[in-house]
Parts: C-alpha cells; structure tokens; sequence
C-alpha cells in the first residue's frame, strides 16, 4: 500500500453532503421503523450523525460504549468462529437498542421503545444499513480533492490547550 | 483514527492511556477530569469491575472547543493493565491516534513495565499501527515513592526511541496535565502532516476557503453525486429474534490505594425533532401511530382475534345444526323401522 493511501485510510472524513444524504436515510429510518433515535458511530466511537427525538444523556459516552460494546462481541465471534456478529441488541424495560454493522467502519444504534417491535425496526434496518453502504461505497468511489484544514489549526489548538490544562 | 466532520464541525482524536496494571492509568484520567475545567470535561465512565479495577476501558471527552471553525474533542481511554485482559486491550488500543504509556517507578514493577511495552509494540501492530509512527509519550509514575528506579535506567529501559517523558506523582496531579498537553500536540501535528501529505492535487476554488477562513466561518467542499439510489424497502422478512448481553465476572484484584472512581453524570441537551421527508415512495406513509392500530386508534391484533373467534362460532354451530340433524333422522329411521 502507498504511503498516500495508508495515509487516508488511517482517518475519517465526512463531508456535509454525505452527512445530508445520510440524515435523509435516518430520517426515513424512523418514521418507517417507529424507533426513537438513530446514532450513527464509527469504530472508533466518535459519533458521526444523529437523528431523532432529543436525548438527556451523554452522547460522547454513549457512542463510545457503543462502540466498546461492538468491538467486544466481535471478539466473541471469533471465538466462536464467525467473522462478526452484525447486529446486537439489548432490551430494556421501557427501552432497547439495537446495534447494526453498517458497511466496515461505522455501526448504526437505534434506540426503540414499546411503540414498535424488534421485527420492524430489524427489518427497516437491513434496508436503512443498506442504503447507508451505498453511500459510503460511493464516496470512497469518488475521486475527490481533501480539503485542507486551516493553516495553524495545530497550533491554535495547542493553544487552546494550554488554556484549559494550564501552561 | 482521527475523524474529521465537516458537517458537524468536528475533529476527534483518540488518545489511549497504556501501561502495566495499577500504575496510575484511571488516575491520570480522573485527574484531567478533576482539574480540566468542568465545561470542556465530559462525564467520565468507567467499566470496571466491584474492586475498581478497570475492566473493559475509562473514557472522557475532553473538548477543547472551537479551533478555526471546527470543534476539537479528544476521547481518552484507559486499558486494563492486568495481563488476562490481553484483547480487550487490544480492542481499545484501535484506532488510536495518541498513545499515553504509563510506568509504575517501583523496583518490583520494573519487568512488568517492560513486558506491557513490549505488549504495547505487539499490540499496536496487530491493529496496524507502528509504535515508531504513532504519537507515543511517557509518563514515570509514583515518583514520590520509595524503592523507586531512577528516571535514567528507566528511560535507558523504555524510551530507546528518546519520546518525550515525564516525571508523576499521578495521585496528586502531579505531571498529569503536562503528559496530555504533549501527547495531544503531538497527534495534532500529525493532524496538520497527514492532510498535507494526503492531498491529491491543489484545491481549484481556494478564494472560497479563504473568504469562508477570513469570515471565521469553515469552509467545506460538498460533493457532487447525485442522491441515494432508493432500495425497494419492505421486500424482505424481519427476523424476530431477541437477545441479552451479559457481562462476564472474572475473579479480581481490588485495589489497595483506597482511591475510588468518580461518577459524574452531566446531561448534555439534545437537539430538535428533525423536520419529516417525503415517504411516499415508501410502503407506509410515515405516519408515527403505533404499530397495529387501525386509523381509528383500535387494535387491530384484537378486532382480528375477535373476527376470527366469530368465525370458529359459526362453523361451531354448523357443525352442531348438522350433528343434531343427522341424530334426529337416525332416531326417526329406527322407530319406524
């Protein structure tokens, strides 16, 4: 592999458009499906997109356990032979959520309650996890320029660190 | 891996805190929380086990706030230093972008800081990461203990590579802030390296950049593709299938420093309802009652249990009406016969 593209596969990017068309998949998701919230997390933990009702907790955790959560079970998998488990779930007694594999780098969690089923929302998701690998295929298809973060950015944010964690 | 959001403004970096276990990773962590101020800390989450020690990982989100245009958050994270959570170190140590390596100074931990370096190299490689590249620093923990090895043989033991170190007492905070700020700068300047070095050709439209940069607003380039091709939705059979996740109890070590976890919760205010998109391509026709109710907010799992006890009445007494007929003429044939 040439160092360029080792490169750019070592980070993540995501430009607004793709986050547009993302959202509108989501969006159709839930109304579809009935569930509550859509989370979109990357394998690292960091939260992509959300969408749906408004949320109390802290979406930074959340998504890293999320994640945490994910890495585990493929683990478990692999002791048990499989290359990955693709969906996980977890039931509640108001609420459950439901982690799906979307494509090799994020994972979809759908939080969901009473007024649907797991049936539904399972079946919504195959097609929302579909779409969303469409669309992550595309992108990665597409030959596009980086855009390039502004000049200083590393600096301006050492600064900022050194203002929060002291000189 | 470092993501880069330019729709949500966000650049997220994840940093790991290494080392053998007991050394002080968790402290490092609850420190930053306890002295970073509380507006740029996240709620610090711990999987860990009734004895406090670390199970799976620690996590806080430390958000530096807006640099040029975009928020800037470093996710920290923990391992569990004890040698039979080899995976599970190894699924944290994922896509790192910063690595932490905590050392315990005390005489007796000197092989053990050895062998979780050592673990460290193998395990950054198993992931696909060179401990050579990575953004590496090192902290030599416990300095204000006795029957400690000086800094010299441990740096000549550990740091063959000359990073950068630093001297802690992680308990008292102290060396703490200054390890973050040299791991943190460090990833940020890969940040800067690897978007220099990833461009494939210069960008054609760079007064829009600049306008956006001198507006102090972020400039992003969007895509021009056309939209999601729409995937036949309702065409294939849901699964009903329900599981559990339970986690597993491991006999452990508690701790002995008497330094327990802290647990802050800090909600974070969630965002509005997004606004509905047209669903008429879509089987149902994005209405949100619930699930098996007809339009007049009936359940339709009754009216059909109802209809079909009604339809099992009427054949029931048919069948009886048929029985009964049947019985009467056989009566009537043997008394005239």
């Amino acid at each position: 592999m040439r160092t360029e593209d080792k490169l750019r596969n070592n980070r993540l990017v995501f430009y607004e458009k793709d986050i547009k068309r993302i959202d509108r998949v989501l969006e159709e998701f839930l109304k579809l499906s009935g569930a509550k919230l859509a989370l979109l997390v990357d394998r690292e933990g960091h939260l992509v997109t959300r969408q749906g009702a408004p949320v109390e907790f802290d979406m930074d955790s959340v998504s890293a356990l999320v994640a945490g959560s994910f890495a585990a079970t493929r683990e478990m998998a692999h002791c048990l032979g499989e290359d990955e488990f693709s969906i996980m779930f977890h039931q509640g007694k108001k609420d459950s959520i439901q982690l799906t594999l979307v494509g090799d780098r994020t994972l979809l969690g759908i939080v969901f309650d009473e007024n649907t089923t797991i049936g539904m929302v399972r079946l919504y998701a195959q097609e929302a996890s579909r779409r969303l690998t469409d669309i992550f295929e595309k992108s990665d298809r597409e030959n596009r320029e980086e855009t390039p973060m502004e000049q200083g950015f590393a600096n301006d944010a050492k600064d900022k660190l050194n203002d929060i964690l002291g000189e | 891996m470092v993501q880069i959001n330019f729709a949500r403004r966000e650049v997220n970096c994840k940093i790991v805190y290494y080392g053998p276990g007991l050394s002080g990773k968790t402290t490092n962590l609850e420190k930053v929380h306890e002295f970073a101020p509380k507006e740029h800390c996240g709620k610090l989450t711990s999987i860990a086990t009734e004895g406090d020690r670390t199970l799976f990982f620690d996590f806080m989100p430390l958000n530096i706030g807006t640099v040029a245009g975009m928020n800037t958050k470093f996710q920290l994270y923990t391992v569990p230093g004890q040698t039979f959570y080899e995976s599970t170190r190894r699924l944290v140590l994922q896509g790192a972008d910063g690595v932490v390596f905590v050392a315990d100074s005390q005489k007796d931990k000197f092989d053990e800081n050895l062998e979780s370096f050592e673990n460290l190299r193998r395990n950054l490689k198993e992931n696909g990461l060179s401990i050579e590249e990575l953004p590496l620093v090192i902290q030599y923990n416990k300095r204000d203990l006795p029957n400690i090895v000086d800094v010299k043989t441990l740096d000549k033991a550990l740091n063959a590579d000359g990073r950068p170190y630093f001297e802690g007492v992680a308990v008292k905070g102290t060396g703490v802030m200054q390890t973050l700020k040299a791991v943190s700068g460090m990833v940020l300047e890969t940040l800067n390296t690897r978007h220099r070095k990833t461009r494939r050709r210069p960008t054609p439209d760079t007064s829009a950049i600049e306008a956006a940069r001198d507006a102090g607003k972020t400039a992003t380039k969007e895509w021009t593709q056309p939209g999601p091709q729409l995937i036949g939705a309702g065409t294939r059979t849901a699964r009903a299938a329900a599981g559990s996740a339970r986690s597993a109890a491991t006999p452990q070590t508690r701790r002995t420093d008497g330094h327990s976890r802290q647990d802050i919760r800090r909600g974070v205010p969630g965002e509005a309802f997004p606004s509905r998109a047209d669903t008429s391509r879509f089987p149902r026709t994005g209405d949100r009652r619930p699930l098996n109710t007809d339009t007049a907010g009936r359940d339709t799992r009754t009216i059909q249990r109802f209809e079909q006890k009604k339809t099992n009445g009427i054949w029931i007494a048919a069948a009886v009406t048929v029985g009964a007929a049947a019985a009467l003429v056989g009566l009537l044939l043997v008394l005239f016969s």
